[in-house]
């Protein structure tokens, strides 16, 4: 049996579309206008120096936190504003962003589990409370979720009881069993020792393979360079360098972005 | 000295038994209503913006009366302003709620503030609301890693419950003073209550570390409490 991890079908535009967002922090503007779309099914890696916005960006598309300005479209529906008939945009309902937020798979730095939790109620959690699938169902498709990333055994382990590279990848199947249209990566292996880096990276290479839509914010260069389709450095908040692997890794055209490809491969 | 224990502590087991249960029983419901009016302070303090002051006032308040003024001020004013507590009873149980009440909210907001807040976030990440966020992965957390602190504080309640034999509560305390001060032989009898108040709460501090030690090897919780 195969964990779904292709959601229903999608109106066929960008799975996630960003238009001219901005985000500020008191007087801190920490995104400055970020546009771009992802076609389903691609994969978009941001790269930049720490304190460009990565992160912030990533939160900003699933409402974690709320732009500034500007808009992010799931599938082609605004995310946290509601468009009035009379054309006017009014702030969504909670419940509202909650349920697009459940179509977009996060993964963190830091893993994030529910230590009062089984690796297995991890990835059911939501499955009952937000999906309403029956504890039956949930345990089924939690099981089949964590044999796709290779931890069946653990199924019933508590998070403290796992290493770093087991407790992020429950942290991946935590999103993928939702079924998401879109999974984002937060430094997904930055916390992890060198040598628990490979079996994380090999999840997500696998999920690339299958079709997810992915965007991965990281600094395993290697990594990006094979699976992405399309990588954006940032730099202090904006769109610096934007292309195809070979266009950034190999001929930026962008100075800032040679140096910070330069010294991130040293 | 056997003698003495032989004479008047043996005789009055019945009595003193009688004490204890009163004494258990006061501890109980006063540490259940101090939970729950602590659980109630603390989220009020939290998440209700419009009348967080008073929940602010209220826990500032509570730990700031010394327990002998509480219960006092329960048996005697109350009465007279509200119309209850109608026994020195429960004068005694809402004085102890009301004390413990206030470090029990405080404990409940450390816990609650000292949560890593991704955990919190990985909840909304994953289309849960704010509410069901709390009562699924913020509560049962904050319970197990404050559950050392809350069981220590019910050490602290049967300390302070020795004081209400000030207003005429039949507990443990308020029989042995009676022995005493019927033969005026105080070394036999008053020892004998020390050793069973040293022995409770030594055996509830015990407690507390054994579930410390449980949670933080079963779910490396105890970390941040
Ligand atoms: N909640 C916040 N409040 C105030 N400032 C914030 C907040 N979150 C982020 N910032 C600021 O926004 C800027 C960008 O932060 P962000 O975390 O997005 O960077 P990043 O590119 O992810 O960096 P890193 O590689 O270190 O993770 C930083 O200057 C940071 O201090
Ligand atoms: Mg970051």
């Amino acid at each position: 049996m195969i964990a779904p991890t292709l959601s229903p079908a999608s109106t066929g535009g960008p799975i996630l579309r960003c238009s001219n967002v901005r985000k500020s922090f008191g007087a801190n503007e920490v995104l400055r206008g970020i546009s771009f779309e992802i076609p389903a099914g691609s994969v978009l890696t941001i790269i930049g120096a720490s304190g460009s916005g990565k992160s912030t960006l990533l939160r900003c598309l699933n409402h974690l936190e709320q732009p500034t300005s500007g808009e992010v479209y799931l599938d082609g529906e605004p995310m946290g504003v509601r468009i009035k008939p009379n054309g006017t945009r009014v702030p969504d309902k909670a419940a509202n962003i909650a349920r697009k937020r459940a179509q977009i798979g996060m993964v963190f730095q830091q893993f994030n589990l529910w230590p009062h939790m089984t690796a297995l109620q991890n990835v059911t959690e939501a499955l009952i409370q937000v999906k309403g699938l029956d504890r039956a169902k949930a345990a089924d498709l939690g099981r089949n979720t964590l044999a796709k990333v290779n931890l069946l055994e653990k199924a019933d382990d508590y998070p403290a009881r796992l290493s770093g590279g087991q407790q992020q990848r429950v942290a991946i199947a935590r999103a993928l069993a939702m079924a998401p249209k879109v999974m984002l990566f937060d430094e997904a292996t930055s916390s992890l020792d060198p040598e628990l880096t490979g079996e994380v990276l090999e999840v997500m290479r696998q999920l690339a393979q299958e079709g997810m839509t992915m965007v991965v914010v990281t600094h395993e260069m290697g990594f990006a360079r094979e699976v992405s389709d399309r990588v954006i450095f940032l730099h202090e908040g904006q769109i610096d360098q934007d292309g195809t692997p070979e266009e950034v890794f190999v001929k930026p055209t962008s100075e800032r972005c040679r140096r910070f490809l330069s010294s991130a491969l040293s | 000295m056997i003698d003495n224990f032989n004479r008047f502590v043996i005789p009055n087991l019945d009595l003193l038994a009688h004490g204890l249960w009163v004494t258990v029983r006061i501890c109980a419901v006063a540490f259940a209503m101090a939970v729950a009016m602590g659980a109630a302070a603390c989220v009020i303090r939290l998440y209700v913006p419009g009348v967080r002051y008073l929940a602010i006032g209220y826990i500032e308040f509570s730990r700031a009366t010394p327990i002998i003024v509480q219960l006092l001020w329960v048996n005697y004013v109350w009465p007279e302003l509200f119309g209850f507590p109608q026994s020195v009873e429960w004068a005694g149980i809402i004085a102890l709620a009301i004390q413990s009440s206030g470090y029990l909210a405080e404990t409940f907001r450390s816990g609650i503030e000292g949560l890593p807040r991704g955990q919190i976030e990985a909840s909304m990440a994953v289309g849960m609301s704010r509410s069901r966020t709390f009562r699924r992965i913020v509560a049962p957390q904050v319970l197990l890693v404050m559950a050392p602190s809350i069981v220590n504080q019910l050490a602290v309640v049967v300390k302070a419950s020795t004081l209400v034999s000030v207003i005429a509560i039949p507990d443990l305390m308020y029989d042995a003073l009676k022995i005493v001060n019927q033969w005026f032989e105080p070394i036999e009898v008053l020892t004998s209550v020390a050793v069973i108040y040293i022995l409770t709460i030594f055996s509830l501090s015990a407690i507390a570390k054994r579930i410390a030690d449980y949670f933080r090897e079963k779910y490396g919780l105890a970390a941040y409490a």
